[in-house]
């Protein structure tokens, strides 16, 4: 179980977390699709590099966003002592 | 107790049963191919396709019995990590996902591609923002989670209240997606099938709540994936050698680009607000795939994106998933599962929709209408795509494709048998049940735990609490019946709207109660109240035309005003009491014994023990 002053600095680190797994994603969200026509003259596996950055890209950031913060989150939680005790 | 492992609470042959329903599945398909070499009648492999699966659902579903809340509610808090993503996966997609969006990327191309950005991105921010929390807290019902957060009475109700319209839209559209994928199966009128596919996930959902929802879910998700990969998988090896449509649809899609500037398919430009996606019914096939912003403007893509998003992430309807799972870990753990299906997919509709453009333009436009291929008789027999007579070669101008038969529309074009067909449509209607029956089953919940309040639900013994869930359950899918047979409205569009509203209503009050400390009960009910107004008098306006924001953008005004006004009216309330943010200190960390769970246990020893 967590200690009490341990509290504050935990809850710290997991918004601090909490930003640093969402901003970069919702930036890319954002810019991938907007700028997809200017990347479309080039290629990747056959398909136009913006089409693919906004399609495969996203996804494979999303994926990759969701995984670390699902590790990072946990490691802080074991720093903290406020991890499950099972 | 608290000391019992996680791990152990777990069925261990869960791979094991669902192994075997896997290769029921593939066994049924084979024998269904066989039959139809063999010259068997349509209707019998219809009623096969149709009956053999569906009976399979419900038997897992009836198997999975639920004698008490905790069973009926939380399906026992023992589905792992992995079952319970996929779940949520399939579910956050559904019918709109399957069949809509799959024709909207048939149509529109790259700019559909909003709706799937937002799809992925919504699973994503419910992972970080919301899912750990709700788990910890462990209430059955949002309501309830947003009742308890402030320990106000008023807060459930009024939540109730402005979460039921959300959930009513996913329903209708749910069931309009399901009951159409059905009667192309079956040949019989979508009213009916409304009725009796309603009628069939009420008696399952009755039997054993939500374990049974999680567990027939479970295999209808399984037979969902499977069909959609199949036919893709074979169209994939067919042009490119390589059984991936995911990666490899990129030279199809050269080969499509370049059809299409030789057509001279224009080049749009849309007003940067527009979201003109395709709607039910004939549409033509106005731009190139590839060019973006041609049906929807920039600013609408990404608005779109990102209502879509917060809708997902705050959905009434998904967040009660969390909480089955053993813990706050596995309840990440199987958000980054329900990432991974949900991409996958949404990376085989693409293909899909590439693959149909691809078969259209190399056999259909420009040809002479005496010599088009056997398979456009078909689908115009069928209803499914349209051309106007006319003496010259057919033009893209003179033809129209009805937007969510594109999924088994492709089985068709690419000359496969008759049985791939089905199994398309099959999928598409497992994955519409899952999503149906999750939304009916979140009402119910609702309607029983938060609606009806006689007397605190928790204090009512354990019959009496399932008796009322039941009879919520039959209300409810009387009602999903009723308005699924009466709302005429697109049941994509009915889809958006559900998103635009919770997105409005639910987001901006979760973020609010779980990340910052000051919200106030008052706060809270002011700004659910103030996201259902301003989105829904956006979505009237904007349907009527008073005003030139799209109606599934509504969200855009909703949220802001709805976060703006939960933040004054928190800083204008009084100081919340000590107990209500001891809660929420605790709501925080993941360890210690699950809120909820805790206090049922103590009320249930303070009721034996003789005072």
């Amino acid at each position: 179980m967590i200690e009490r002053n341990e509290r504050k600095a935990y809850w710290r680190h997991t918004k601090v977390q909490m930003l640093t797994s969402l901003l970069p994603f919702l930036l890319a969200m954002v810019i991938l699709p907007i700028y997809a026509d200017a990347f479309n003259d080039k290629r990747i596996l056959g398909m136009p590099l913006g089409y693919f950055l906004a399609c495969h890209g996203l996804m494979v950031i999303a994926f990759i966003t969701v995984a670390v913060f699902i590790n990072r989150q946990d490691a802080i939680d074991h720093w903290h002592g406020a991890h499950e005790d099972f | 107790m608290a000391f019992t492992s996680s791990t152990r609470l777990v069925n261990p042959r869960l791979g094991t049963y669902f192994g075997i329903f896997t290769a029921a599945l593939v066994a049924l398909v084979l024998m269904a191919l066989m039959f139809e070499q063999l010259g068997v009648a349509d209707g019998l492999l219809r009623a096969l396709m149709f009956a053999a699966p569906l009976s399979l659902y419900a038997a897992i579903g009836f198997n999975a019995r639920a004698r008490e809340p905790h069973d009926y509610f939380a399906s026992g808090r023992r589905v792992p990590a992995f079952f319970n993503g996929l779940v949520l996966g399939v579910a956050a997609l559904g019918g709109a996902g399957f069949l809509g969006l799959t024709g909207a990327l048939f149509i529109a191309g790259f700019d559909a591609l909003c709706l799937s950005i937002g799809w992925c991105a919504g699973l994503v921010f419910m992972a970080v923002l919301f899912a750990p929390y709700v788990r910890k807290f462990g209430t059955y019902t949002v309501p309830a989670f947003l009742g308890r957060r402030f320990d106000s009475r008023a807060v459930r109700v009024v939540a109730a209240a402005v979460l039921c319209p959300p959930i009513l839209l996913v329903l209708i559209a749910e069931t309009r997606f399901a009951a159409y994928a059905c009667a192309w199966l079956l040949g019989q009128p979508e009213h009916l099938m409304s009725a009796v596919l309603i009628a069939l996930v009420a008696a399952v959902l009755a039997a054993g709540g939500m374990r049974s929802l999680t567990w027939s879910s479970v295999a209808k998700a399984i037979t969902a994936l499977l069909a959609l990969a199949v036919p893709a998988t074979i169209f994939a090896l067919m042009a490119s050698n390589l059984p991936l449509p995911q990666m490899t649809h990129g030279n199809t899609l050269r080969v499509l680009t370049r059809m299409e500037m030789m057509r001279n398919v224009p080049i749009l430009i849309a007003p940067p607000l527009a979201l003109d996606l395709a709607g039910a019914g004939m549409e033509a096939l106005a731009k190139r795939f590839v060019q973006s912003f041609g049906n929807v403007g920039p600013i609408g893509f990404v608005l779109a994106s990102l209502v879509m998003a917060a809708g997902i992430a705050a959905s009434p309807v998904l967040l009660p998933r969390s909480g089955t799972t053993p813990g706050v870990y596995e309840a990440r753990k199987s958000l980054g599962w329900a990432v991974l299906v949900t991409g996958v997919v949404l990376l085989t509709l693409p293909a899909v929709a590439v693959y149909l453009r691809f078969l259209l333009f190399e056999q259909v436009v420009g040809q002479p209408p005496e010599q088009l291929p056997a398979w456009m008789q078909i689908l115009q027999q069928a209803g499914i795509a349209q051309i106007e007579p006319g003496p010259q070669p057919v033009s893209l101008g003179r033809f129209g494709f009805e937007r969510d038969a594109v999924l088994f529309a492709l089985p068709i074009a690419a000359g496969y048998p008759q049985v791939l067909v089905y199994l398309s449509l099959l999928g598409a209607l497992a994955a519409a049940l899952t999503a149906l029956s999750a939304s009916l089953f979140a009402l119910a919940a609702i309607v029983a735990e938060d609606v009806v309040r006689a007397s605190p639900v928790e204090v009512a013994s354990d019959r009496a609490r399932l008796g009322r869930a039941r009879l919520a359950l039959a209300a409810t899918a009387f009602v999903g019946i009723w308005l699924a047979i009466a709302a005429p409205a697109d049941p994509l569009q009915l889809f958006l709207w559900a998103a635009t509203l919770s997105a409005s209503t639910c987001f901006p009050v979760l973020v609010l109660s779980i990340w910052w400390r000051r919200t106030k009960a008052f706060g809270a009910m002011a700004g659910m109240l103030s996201g259902l107004l301003v989105a829904g008098a956006a979505i009237l306006l904007s349907e009527a035309g008073a005003i030139a924001l799209p109606s599934a953008l509504a969200g855009t005004l909703g949220l802001p005003c709805a976060m703006l006004v939960t933040i004054v009216g928190s800083l204008m309330a009084p100081a919340a009491r000590h107990n209500v943010l001891e809660q929420l200190r605790e709501m925080r960390m993941p360890g210690g014994e699950t809120v909820y769970d805790r206090e049922m246990r103590l009320l249930r020893l303070k009721n034996r023990s003789p005072s």
